[in-house]
This record gives structure tokens, sequence and C-alpha cells, in this order.
């Protein structure tokens, strides 16, 4: 059982448990005895089980079970020693077990509360609100049911309640207000003095444009969506001009995996002021990096790039050699794109497919036909990629994959969730039970190039509740604050950093650095055995635990967030720092 | 305070019936997306928690009975278990995000949940009607002074 499946399976059955102890204490109340003692005992399964689940977690890494073993173990211990005695009694009137089997119900819930809204870090606030609504609800339903305990009980009850709730709030309302990252700074400036030799502009603007054979609204670089695939040489110098026509929002270029200097990495806040309707922003860069990439805008990005402000960015180390198809893969209003493609390919001519997922969400792509290699991930080469057949592949939001292999005379077929997109005649296999490659296993290992890390930053992928907002929110967390309350990762020039990315909450996470490729170390606990894999965008799944690491070799602040743009949107973005 | 008790549970029904009839809206929202159930979301995570937590309350200062007290609390954990489920069916995908089996079918739990919620609010604002109606003479409390109209 993975980790992911694990903390559902926990999830589940700490429901189940505080269900069946509510439901429990409602039948006693209206004296249906034989439901109140089916459910009471389904209770106490339930809670036996959750210890099984929550060893597992804490085995697994204490992140997943902090809380569980700090705040869900004593309420459930409460709720078993307060409401199993009195059980075991079985008194005549089972009204009487009424009360204590609603404790142990609101024991447990608050628990799960605790989970659900503010899990991560384990927090002594949070249990001490958990314990103060147990307090009281209980009371409540004390007088509701009039089993009025003694005076002296009741008055220390109310006493250790208020208690409770004052010492929580205080503590909930004193660890709160990280400083953020500090939006009002001058953005960097350090252009490069170089003459261009590639020349762009790109206009955004609203468009109408077709998709999947329908015309649909959508928000498009020179009225075309993907925009104008960019492409250049090793050494150029490139020159975008960017124009906002009439996006509101305010348009940015982000060069997604491109390692440029900071003030070209189009995070607007950040390292440039977004460019609104009428304005323009010019970006010039070095193309030092061979592979593929894609661009898009930071500026309000969830939506931005899901109406079509992306394109591909490709940097060729020499003249095209067969060959080379690029596939972005993108959702637009709904519909799949880029349309279906079919050409033909002469027996022996080296192919190169650029994959490109600018989707929020992992694809699965499967070339069927042919052996193939997997040269490039993320624009970076591998060492010793071996043939592969029949394998599927995920890419995860933001990703790219570079599958050769030389064309064979019979046709061969790229599916993306099933759907053929590019083909060089009609192929029938079925790819759905095809296996996943596992790139951490693929390839020929090279050693680590360090034995030490000057700075270590752990960050806990989670939901929470976000009260520091005039709405509250249920946002995507990052070590228990969502942005812009994340305290920045601080480096200095030349540290070499590992992040643990830990993902406790039941959504994957693709998680993505600007500015920096990061080398993965290891994935639960398992170290990486193929290819030194140095990548800008990997699914972090649920119950997964990432060590990647990377030279801070590139200075500025960085964007540091969740790929799936909706969870960067609610608080998944925190930043990185150079001292 | 019972004619309160009474709009309130009335409100919280009309909530609910909004809430099945946003659910169907997202269902037929094309394209579909994650957006297709904002309002379905707002209204069962804002909403109805808030009219349900009322519901409880206005029923314990109308006085309502024990057993209806304990009714009107019922929706409040079954609104919460909500959101949860469907979190737990959207767990429940395979690596590149499409349903399984399992998570279909914790995601039917969702609309069965609702339904049960539909009863008891039913259930509470029925018995709060009841509560609510003159009793006549001689069975049981006035409700209202003598020589008024009620």
């Amino acid at each position: 059982m993975t980790t992911g499946s694990l903390l559902a399976a926990d999830l589940v059955i700490a429901v189940l448990a505080s269900a069946a102890w509510l439901g429990g204490g409602a039948a006693s109340a209206v004296r249906r005895r034989p439901l109140a003692l089916g459910l009471a005992a389904v209770a106490l399964l339930a809670t036996l089980a959750r210890a099984v689940t929550i060893t597992a977690l804490a085995r697994a890494g204490w992140w997943f079970a902090a809380e569980k073993v700090l705040i869900a173990a004593p309420l459930s211990l409460a709720a078993v020693g307060v409401a199993g005695p009195r059980l075991l009694r079985a008194p005549g009137d089972i009204r009487a077990v009424a009360v204590p089997l609603l404790f142990a119900g609101y024991a447990t819930s608050s628990a799960l509360l605790v989970t659900v809204l503010h899990g991560y870090p384990a927090s002594a606030g949070a249990g001490l609100l958990a314990v103060a609504g147990v307090v009281a609800a209980t009371l409540i339903s004390g007088r509701a049911l009039d089993a009025r305990p003694s005076r002296t009980l009741s008055r220390v009850a109310v006493v250790a309640a208020g208690a409770a709730l004052v010492t929580g709030t205080g503590l909930t309302v004193a660890s709160g207000a990280a400083p953020g990252v500090p939006h009002d700074h001058d953005y960097p400036v350090a252009r490069i003095a170089a003459e261009p030799t590639r020349r762009f502009t790109l206009t955004a603007g609203t468009a109408t444009v077709n998709a999947g054979g329908r015309d649909v609204a959508a928000w498009a670089f020179n009225a075309q969506v993907p925009g104008p695939e960019l492409t250049a040489t090793v050494g150029d110098v490139l020159e975008v001009t960017l124009r906002n026509r009439d996006i509101g929002r305010g348009v940015t270029l982000h060069w997604h995996g491109y390692d440029v200097p900071n003030d070209q990495d189009g995070v607007p806040g950040v390292t440039q002021a977004a460019v609104r309707p009428g304005q323009e922003f010019v970006y010039r860069f070095r193309a030092d990096q061979a592979g593929t990439y894609w661009y898009h805008t930071h500026s309000a990005s969830d939506v931005g790039v899901r109406m079509g402000l992306y394109g591909v960015l490709l940097v060729r180390p020499g003249p095209v050699t067969g060959l080379d198809v690029t596939v972005p893969v993108h959702t637009l209003a709904g519909r799949p794109l880029p349309a279906p493609r079919v050409e033909r390919a002469e027996a022996g001519v080296p192919v190169r497919l650029r994959l490109i997922n600018t989707d929020s969400t992992t694809h699965r792509y499967a070339l069927a036909g042919t052996a193939f290699r997997v040269a490039a991930i993320d624009g970076v080469d591998l060492r010793g990629p071996t043939p592969l057949v029949d394998t599927a592949i995920l890419i995860p939001a933001g990703g790219r994959y570079d599958l050769v292999f030389d064309a064979p005379a019979t046709p061969v077929s790229l599916f993306v969730d099933g759907r053929a997109v590019y083909s060089t005649g009609a192929v029938s296999t079925v790819t759905d039970a095809w296996p996943v490659l596992d790139p951490l296993g693929y390839g020929a290992s090279a050693p680590v190039p360090w034995s030490r890390f000057d700075r270590t930053f752990t960050l806990v992928l989670d939901r929470g509740l976000d009260l520091r907002r005039l709405l509250p929110r249920y946002a995507h967390t990052v070590n228990g604050a969502a942005d812009p309350d994340i305290p920045p990762q601080v480096v200095r020039l030349g540290d070499v950093v590992l992040f643990t990315i830990v993902n406790r909450s039941q959504v994957v996470h693709p998680w993505h650095l600007h500015g920096h490729h990061v080398l993965v170390l290891a994935r639960d606990g398992g170290p990486a055995t193929g290819s030194p894999l140095w990548l800008d965008s990997f699914d972090v799944r649920p119950g997964e635990v990432w060590k990647v690491a990377f030279r801070a070799d590139n200075p500025g602040m960085w964007a540091n967030h969740c790929h799936n743009l909706a969870h960067a949107d609610a608080g998944m973005t925190l930043h990185l720092l150079y001292s | 305070m019972r004619k309160a008790f009474v709009a309130i549970t009335a409100l919280t029904l009309v909530a609910f019936a909004l809430q099945f009839i946003l659910a169907a809206v997202g269902g037929f929202t094309k394209p579909a997306g994650d957006d297709a159930y904002a309002l379905h979301s707002v209204n069962g995570m804002v909403v109805i928690p808030v009219l349900t937590v009322l519901t409880a309350v206005f029923a314990a200062l109308a006085k309502a009975p024990g057993r209806l007290i304990g009714l009107a609390v019922l929706p409040i954990g079954l609104v919460v278990l909500q959101p949860l489920i469907a979190t737990l069916a959207n767990a429940f995908t395979d690596a590149s995000g499409v349903s399984t089996p399992l998570g279909l079918t914790i995601g039917g739990l969702h609309a069965l949940n609702g339904i049960i919620a539909v009863h008891v609010v039913v259930g509470v604002h029925r018995a709060a009607r009841k509560l609510d109606e003159p009793v006549p003479a001689g069975a049981g409390r006035l409700l209202t002074p003598e020589g008024e109209p009620a």
C-alpha cells in the first residue's frame, strides 16, 4: 500500500469512527439499544484500525503522522477511555451512555477537523482549540439530554474549555504573520549588452481560435494558440518584444525551464511589473542551453495559460537533421490541442518528438509502432538512454520529454491520453495497459557532484484554512502557510541546496523552481539509480517524499511553486532569495 | 423564536434545493472543468454550513424537545462530510488524473449523503412547523396569551 492510499484510507477510517460514535450517541439518546451498541462496536473497531494506519504513516515519515500522533491519538484514547468502561457496565437505561458516546464522537471529529483544516505543522494552538470544542459540545449535549453532572464537574469543564479556547486562540494568532516577500522592491536590472541575433515580437490579445473544430474565445500571442514557435541556435542572443493589446489582467513572459538571468524571468511583482494593455516589455537573453522549453504568461497565470497565452521555445545545437516535431499538448476550452497530424516519414529517417505538457495536470503519452529512447527530459540530455518498447510516459504539468527513434518502414503513432496526436500512418495498438516509465531508474548513472549541502529546506505540501485574508479560504499550503505568508528560502551564491519535498495532501503537486534545474537524488527513501535527472518540473504524488538538490548559481529572487497553476493561485507559491 | 426556527429551516431547505440545481449546472457546463462547480462549492461550503448551524441554534433557542435538537444538529455533520467525500473521490484517481472505479464509488456516496441530508432537513422543517402550530386548548401549553388571535 502506498503512503498516498494510506493517507486516504486513514481519512476514511477517521470519518467512520467519528460518524459511528456520534450515531451511537444519538441512538442511545432515543433509547435504541441494539443500534447504539452496534455503532459503538463499529467505532471501537475503526479506532483500532486507525492505530494501524497512524503507525504505518509515522513509519513512512513524521510529516504524515505528526498531528495524528500528537492530537488525534490522545483524543481517540480519551474517547475509548470515557465511552468504553461505561459501555462495559451496560446500564439498564441505554440513555445513560448517550453523553459519553457523544463525547467520544466530538473528540474524534475534532481531531479529524484538525487534520483537514490545519494538519501540518501540528500545533498546540490547534490541539487546544479542538479540546475546547469537545468540552463545549459535551456540556451542551449534557444539558440538552438533561444528564446533569455534578456542579463541580461542570464548573471544572467550563473553566477548562474557556482556558483551552483562550490559550489556543492566543497561540494560533501569535504564530501567524510570517514575513512574506517584499513586493515593493526595485526590479533587478542586469541587461546583456550583446546585439540580438534573433528578434521576435509577441502581441498578447483576446482572439477567437479554432480548437477541435470549434471556434472558441481565447487569449493568444499573435492571435494564435499556441503562440509562435520561437527557435534559436545555441549562442544566439534572443530579443523578444512583448506587447499587450487588451489583456486586462496583464501579461509577462516566463521562459519555463530556461535558466535566464533574474530580470528576464517574467514574474510580475517579483522580477518586473506586469505589462498592462498598451504597454510593452523587451526581453533579451543568450540562448546557451540547447533543448525543448516553452514560454507562458506569469500574470494571472492560471487563467492566462489556460486561455492560451503560451508557446514553444526551441534551442537547437545546430542545423536540423531528420524530422524534428514539437507536440505542445494543451486543453483549450475543454478541447485537446494540438489537432492530430499525419505525415509520411521515409524509413531510416531520424525522428525527434518533443513532447510538452502545457496543462496544469499530468498527461500520459504512448508511442506505438517503434522502439524509442528518451533523449532528454526538461531540456537536459540523459546519459545512456536505452531503447524502450510498449512503455508509456507520464509528463508532469510544465514538463518536456524528447523521444528519438529512426522511422521504421511501418507506421508509428503517438497517443496522448489515448488520442492519436502525431502519426506516420494508421496504428490501431491499444496502449492503455502499457507499463509506465520510471525516469529515476532509466539510463546510465553518474555520481552526484556534491557530497555535502550548505542549506537544507523541507517543503511540506498540504491543504489548510488560511485566515490571514479578508475572506478565509481553503488554501494549498507549504509548511502550513499560503502565499504571500510563506517565508522565503534564503541562500548564498555558490551554496549547494537540498530540498526535501513532502506531499501530505490528496492531490498531485507538479513542483517547479524558477531559474535552476534540480538534480533528483531520491524518492521515498530510494535513491535515483538511472541517468542524472536535471528537472525543472516533477510530479510529487500524494504520500511521496522527493529529495532534490541544486547549486545556487543564478542570483536573484525566484518563484518556487506548484505548476498546477490553480494550486499556485490558491497559495502554493514561495520564493528563493539570494542574500 | 419558533417562527424564526421554522423560517430558518425553510431557508435551509431552499439552499439544499439550490445545491442540487447547482450540481446539475456543474454537470452540464461545457467545457467541463473545476470551475463548473464553483457555485456548488460556495453554496455547499459557506451558505449551507452557516444555515445548518443556525438551524441547530434556533432549535435550541426555540426550546425544541431534545430529539428535535438532535435531528437539527445532524445535518451539520452530514454537510461537513460532503467536501471530505468529494476530496476522497478525487484522491482515488490514477497517475494521469483519470477516475478509478473506487473513486467513482466514493463519489456516488457524495450524492447519497446529500439525499440523506435533505431528508433530515425536511424532517426538521416539518417538526419545526408542528412545534409552531398552536396546540388545542386543554391539550397542552398555550402559545398565545388568552384573548389574542394566534
